[in-house]
């Protein structure tokens, strides 16, 4: 579904990913692994066309990657805090709406698909409780939820439980491995910790300074990925 | 003591001398000092002057006191502190449109292109610099003596500073939800509605009250060049030696400014708390 071909990204001068490859398919939760500064977050911005890719191509389905295909789940949740778990959910749908019918509140039929998207993260009790009452774990999922109101094909999680204590972390995971076996979509999420990785992902992609260095089940060791370099240049 | 409560010392080093610094420092001292000998000398500051109009303002005190609170002054009086109250709400209120399409554009992140931003920026400016007396002159000779030319001047100033309040706390406010919906696939203007507005709504809100207490005390000024209220009562009562009349309307002045400011207060200090609720 997702297909990352030959993505090269400089930072200045400074090559940050070489050449990588990765696919993810419909139905599957990879997980993406790496030390501090391997390159997974630029990956995933570059996969959002959220940095400028020097190489290389983003496609989703075999055509050139949609804006819309693509939803994104942020590491600080990024909800606006003040407004109700609805009104957050209903904004994932902001990309489709004419400018004239978003500006006066959503329409009735996107508040009502948002509080589909709400039941199916298990918050549709909360929908018109303030978004920053909610705790971190309530939060994401919120997030989860304006991303699935986007109607996406692929979600891009970034550290997306890095915020979020073991419980929380296990929920999230475990919700974004549901939605990619339920719903069939292609769900890529970077991760710091290998072990949330070998439970909830289908596949693991581990990068070491820029270059794809394994790929493969979930469970494998994964320490190599971690291992200090003795000189930093 | 040492030995009493055992605790380890060390003795200070003394500090580094830096002569360069310090020569600056009196540099700068010297030029503060005859910076203030220009302005006390331009000025005409004299406390001979002040001494000898001691028993003029004596005088001027003696006749004011005490207030003439009679129902044929108080009455006019309190009725245009309230049109003051009334020239100072409308022109924060009537400002509210400009000031907020004025912010979005001079604010990064929402300003359509450097041009917009810049734009808006020079506008605003100006509309500070004018002060909202010279804007009331002005529109007294174009509409006539009365309350509407306040409202006018006090429009065009508050939306150059209000623009600009608002403006900095659309750049203050968090990025990330702007983010989050722009990769949603939100325009410009969807995400000024749905996340950066909702977001610094407190800190707008607050700033109108601030800027609601100051135009009421401006409104006053104005009165005295002839944009009505209580200020054009005061000029008038000075120009008549009426020093009593004059006095009963700055005790109502003072009451009715006091009041706002507390209402302005209390109201901010509701919005802060809100914000961490």
């Amino acid at each position: 579904m997702l297909a990352l071909t030959d993505i090269t990204v400089r930072y200045g001068e400074r090559p940050v990913l070489h050449g990588v490859d990765v696919t993810v398919a419909r139905g599957e939760l990879l997980a993406v692994l790496g030390a501090n500064g391997s390159g997974k977050s630029t990956l995933l911005r570059a996969a959002a066309g959220l940095v400028p890719v020097e190489e290389g191509r983003v496609t989703v389905d075999g055509r050139p990657r949609d804006r819309l295909d693509l939803a994104v789940v942020f590491q600080r949740i990024h909800l606006v805090r003040r407004r109700t778990v609805l009104d957050n959910a209903c904004a994932g749908a902001l990309g489709r709406l004419p400018l004239r019918s978003s500006l006066l509140g959503f329409p009735r039929e996107v508040r009502e698909e948002a509080m589909a998207c709400l039941d199916r993260v298990g918050l549709a009790d909360r929908a018109h409780d303030r978004a920053g009452s909610l705790s971190g774990g309530q939060q994401q999922r919120v997030a989860v939820a304006r991303a699935l109101c986007q109607r996406p094909r692929v979600v891009l999680a970034d550290e997306p439980v890095s915020a979020l204590d073991p419980a929380a972390s296990e929920q999230v995971l475990a919700l974004l491995a549901e939605l990619a076996h339920l719903e069939g979509l292609a769900v890529l999420a970077v991760l710091h910790q290998p072990a949330l990785a070998a439970r909830h992902a289908d596949r693991v992609v581990g990068l070491r300074d820029g270059r794809v260095v394994l790929d493969g089940a979930p469970d494998q060791p994964v320490d190599s990925l971690y291992q200090v370099l003795e000189a930093v240049s | 003591m040492t030995a009493v409560d055992g605790a380890r010392r060390l003795p200070v080093p003394p500090k580094p001398r830096r002569p360069k610094a310090l020569a600056l420092g009196w540099a700068l001292t010297a030029l503060v000092v005859a910076v203030h000998v220009v302005a006390w000398d331009a000025t005409e500051v004299s406390f001979g002057a002040l001494a000898d109009g001691w028993r003029g303002m004596a005088d001027f005190l003696g006749e004011a006191v005490p207030p003439d609170l009679s129902w044929q002054v108080l009455g006019p009086s309190l009725e245009s502190a309230l049109v003051t109250l009334w020239i100072g709400l409308l022109g924060t209120t009537l400002s509210v449109p400009f000031s907020l399409a004025l912010a979005l554009l001079a604010a990064r992140g929402t300003a359509p292109s450097t041009w917009a931003y810049q734009a808006a920026r020079s506008v605003l400016s100006f509309l500070r610099a004018v002060p909202d007396v010279v804007f009331a002159l002005i529109f007294v000779t174009a509409v006539g003596l009365g309350p509407f030319p306040g409202v006018l001047a006090l429009v065009c100033h508050n939306v150059g500073v209000m623009g600009k309040l608002w403006a900095e706390a659309l750049e203050d406010a968090d990025p990330g939800p702007s983010l989050a919906l722009r990769t949603a696939g939100a325009n410009r203007v969807q995400v000024a509605a749905h996340a950066l507005l909702p977001s610094v709504r407190p800190q707008l809100a607050g700033l109108l009250m601030y800027r609601f207490d100051v135009n009421v005390r401006s409104s006053l000024v104005l009165g005295l060049v002839g944009a009505g209220g209580i200020g054009f009562l005061i000029n008038q009562s000075i120009k008549l030696f009426k020093f009593d009349e004059m006095l009963t309307h700055i005790l109502v002045v003072v009451v009715l400014v006091v009041a706002v400011d507390r209402l302005s207060a209390a109201v901010r200090r509701r919005l802060s708390e809100g914000d961490h609720a």
